[in-house]
């Protein structure tokens, strides 16, 4: 290993938060005679990368393999880029301070589609050829993971392998293979056969896309299967997680108390992807929570997943953990509440007597849009939920909406605004006269983004000029006072669009783009619509046949050969039930409704840790 | 809510790669020691209640130290040497504490007592130590010094920021300017600034390599 601080250190006096660059925190692992390193590069800045989970979590994973090093690696910011660039100075891990390419094994996290231009700054500032065909036996073997995973082919070029679903177990797995093989001297072709066969791995350059979606040339499996944890409960939330000396996004120990989703919101990856609900027990949450900060010092602990307040020993668990937290000063937190009484109850234990802001996802403004985006939410719940915080103390809430969903029309956006119209009135009529004058209402609004894997797949992202007319009417229909109403910007969400959904074509499109100076597209500042635009049109990829194009059922689509479990059927006719609006329940709680996830997999829903069956 | 009966006072250092932390970032490391090591602290009133504690005189981005110092108020006692064990223990090297005793739950503030500083610079640029402590002499005598800060001009009068002529003089092999300043409640010298300015005007090409705070005080110590 080649130790690079001595040629770093004299470049922190000239960047802005060096804090970033220096290791040393509390947690980081330094196993200096490892036989394997593997890094794991969160492609944005350290600040959000720290608050990255699964890094968290894999981190954990290869330290508990021995002989096996785990690293860390982010994006740094452009200030130490420029430096880095200037002074021959290649992308460093943290932990051992050695350059990215002297690592066995590179895993880039795939978080968000804004952070494809990222990859390949990491992977130029490491001097890491940037097509894994380019690569050769020098090179590290580069694996991506993550939420992106599932619609995988506009960055497949860039990859080796990617792995497909929880990579709990299946990070061993490729890490015993790739040690295996590679001690055989074998080629890099025979590497990534032997990875192909891991379950969960896809490896690009086993398949061919000439025909629209990806064949499988022979070796590979026709369909790449998502990996899955039958239950967490067989795997340890961090208990000692790396804790940041910099401020970054979400300071605190987090718990993950349960995996999945199946209130089957019909616009939500997430929530199809990760079927099907597992729970950690009450048990093991309070014990891994009680460690956690023992071990870390945090002053906070977050019970995250992406519905906390539905796993069904909640209460208890928080119960518990106020006792045992008691004058200490340590606060809990949920990441997200649910539109009901319940959530108020929640978040009046979770405060003590803090109020600071509430925040609820109504996602659409008619009951009609609300039943054909399967969001089981209604007015009475909302108002009575805004009641119900009012009245508690609460002064300020912010809600969450979308526009552009499929079979939107005009009044169901004026829907919006009568609907926070109500809101305000609600929320007047909850608190006393003297007070209303500190009454704050943030309404955000997004544009609706298709995504690979749920029934909206085969719809069409509405088109910017459409985005803007309906913004108009948006605002035209809102209150004139007293709200906040803030916009995620529409030309971020069109680029995610095209994404989201494009295929292998899409790889020259983020190559030209970066090379154009795109990167850190995921902030504002930095990002470029018409730095994009000239890419697509150098590629002679048409962005708008990608987002904005209505596909037939049999189309075949870019994600055709990554099998979720979810069935292809299921999906049409959650789409079909859309256009009716009728909804679908929650497998958690009522029946089975047959997505197909549980008899695929061959697993079942866990609720408090014990299967349901 | 819990009491503060007992109050703790660490001496600990700024070293290594932890010297290029902000004074946030240390305040919280050095919170979250405190949490680490079990000690029994008291928190503060209120709806957010907080660990109470109470830190020196802030050190910037990169200025290293061995002389900081942090009160934490204890509900309970432990022995000094006992919580000094525990602390160290739960705390990365480069900041880990060296001393801690027990001081009056009275005595004043460690931010409003601790008013006068002393700084090793460590400069490099070939100048010898007779022309730098000459330059250094030369900028005191003439009373004031501009410096810019992020845009900003601000003049400092030397007669009362230093409380101590800057004196130069060699360790391993290494140029070294001791300078002390007295801090202000309108913003302090940086000693770089000093030493960069001596260079300036004697015309060489010196830079500083670090800077390190090695003693604080009170004032009628200085
Ligand atoms: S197969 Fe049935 S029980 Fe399992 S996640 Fe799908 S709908 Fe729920």
């Amino acid at each position: 290993m080649s130790d690079l601080w001595p040629r770093i250190e004299p470049l922190l006096a000239s960047v802005e938060r060096p804090a970033r660059y220096i290791d040393r925190e509390w947690g980081a692992l330094h196993i200096d005679d490892a036989e394997y390193r593997a890094a794991l590069v969160y492609p944005d800045a350290y600040e959000l990368g720290m608050a990255n989970q699964a890094i968290g979590i894999l981190y954990q994973c290869l330290a508990a393999i021995p002989g096996v090093a785990p690293e860390r690696a982010f994006l740094p910011w452009r200030d130490m880029a420029e430096q880095m660039r200037h002074n021959d100075v290649p992308l460093f891990t943290l932990e051992s301070c050695s350059p990215l390419s002297e690592m066995d094994l590179v895993g880039i996290t795939l978080p968000y589609e804004l952070t494809y231009s990222n990859i390949l700054e990491i992977l130029d500032l490491a001097c890491i050829p940037l097509r894994a065909a380019d690569r050769t036996a020098s090179d590290p073997l580069v694996i991506g993971g993550g939420p992106c995973a599932y619609n995988p082919e506009p960055v497949a070029a860039f990859f080796d392998a990617i792995l497909i679903g929880d990579g709990e177990h299946a990070i061993g797995q490729i890490v015993s293979v790739h040690r295996a093989v590679k001690a055989s001297g074998v080629s890099r072709h025979e590497i990534l056969s032997a990875l192909a066969k891991v379950e969960g791995v896809y490896v690009p350059s086993l398949y061919s896309t000439d025909s629209g979606s990806a064949v499988s040339l022979g070796i590979a499996p026709a369909r790449v299967t998502k990996r899955l944890l039958d239950d967490l409960g067989m795997v340890r939330s961090p208990v000692c997680p790396v804790v940041p000396f910099m401020d970054v996004v979400h300071d605190r120990v987090t718990v993950e108390i349960l995996r999945g989703c199946s209130r089957g919101c019909r616009f939500c990856q997430a929530g199809m992807v990760y079927r099907p609900v597992r729970e950690r027990t009450a048990d093991t949450i309070v014990r891994d929570v009680l460690a956690g900060l023992e071990c870390t010092g945090h002053e906070e602990v977050s019970l995250t997943s992406l519905s906390s307040a539905d796993h069904s020993q909640l209460e208890e668990v928080l119960r518990r953990l106020s006792r045992r937290l008691e004058g200490t000063g340590v606060t809990v937190s949920l990441p997200s509440l649910r539109v009901d009484a319940f959530s108020v109850e929640i978040a009046r234990l979770l405060g003590g007597g803090r109020k600071t802001g509430l925040t609820f996802a109504p996602e659409a403004g008619t009951q009609r849009m609300r039943d054909v985006i399967n969001k089981n939410v209604t007015e009475e719940d909302l108002l009575g939920t805004v009641r119900k915080a009012f009245s508690a103390g609460w002064h300020r809430i912010k809600l969450y909406f979308m526009i552009g969903l499929p079979t939107e029309t005009d009044a169901d956006i004026e829907g919006i605004g009568a609907l926070v119209r109500k809101v305000q009135e609600a929320a007047k009529e909850s608190v006393p006269p003297a007070q209303r004058g500190g009454i704050r209402i943030g309404v955000s609004v997004a544009t609706f983004v298709p995504k690979a894997h749920t029934p909206f797949q085969w719809d069409a992202q509405i088109t910017l000029d459409e985005v803007r007319r309906r913004q108009s009417v948006l605002r035209d229909s809102m209150p004139k006072r007293g709200i906040d109403l803030s916009w995620h910007d529409p030309e971020v969400s069109f680029l995610e669009g095209v994404m989201a959904r494009g295929g292998r074509e899409i790889a020259d499109v983020i190559e030209h783009a970066w090379r154009a100076g795109a990167c850190y597209d995921a902030w504002t500042e930095e990002f470029s619509l018409g730095r994009w635009r000239e890419a697509f049109d150098a590629c002679g990829v048409d962005p708008l046949s990608i987002g904005s194009r209505v596909r037939e059922f049999d189309e075949k689509l870019p994600w055709g050969h990554i099998q979720t479990g979810l069935s292809s059927e299921f999906l049409r006719i959650e789409r079909e039930r859309a256009s009716e609006a009728i909804t679908t329940p929650d497998c958690t709680f009522d029946e089975c409704t047959g997505c197909g996830v549980c008899p695929t997999l061959g697993v079942d829903v866990i609720l408090g840790g014990e299967s349901r069956e | 809510m819990s009491e503060g009966l007992f109050r703790l006072r660490i001496a600990y250092p700024k070293a290594g790669r932890l010297r290029f932390l902000s004074h946030l970032e240390l305040t919280t490391a050095c919170e979250r020691a405190a949490r680490r090591a079990g000690l029994p602290y008291a928190v503060t009133q209120g709806f957010n209640p907080k660990m109470k504690v109470a830190f020196g005189p802030a050190l910037p981005v990169g200025t290293g130290s061995t002389c900081e110092r942090f009160d934490v108020w204890l509900r309970e006692y432990v022995p000094a040497g006992e919580a000094l064990e525990r602390l160290r223990s739960s705390s990365s090297i480069d900041v880990a504490p060296l001393d801690a005793c027990y001081v009056a739950l009275r005595a004043p503030s460690l931010a409003a007592s601790l008013t006068i500083a002393t700084y090793d610079v460590v400069t490099v640029g070939g100048v010898s130590v007779e022309d730098q402590q000459g330059s250094l002499d030369a900028l005191v005598k003439a009373g004031e010094l501009v410096v810019e800060h992020k845009g900003k001009q601000k003049v400092f009068d030397l007669a009362s920021t230093l409380p101590k002529e800057p004196k130069v003089r060699t360790s391993n092999g290494q140029t070294v300017v001791e300078i002390t300043t007295r801090m202000g409640d309108r913003g302090s010298l940086r000693p770089e600034s000093l030493v960069m300015a001596a260079f300036q005007r004697s015309g060489t090409s010196g830079s500083v390599l670090s800077v390190t705070r090695t003693r604080l005080a009170e004032e009628e110590d200085a």
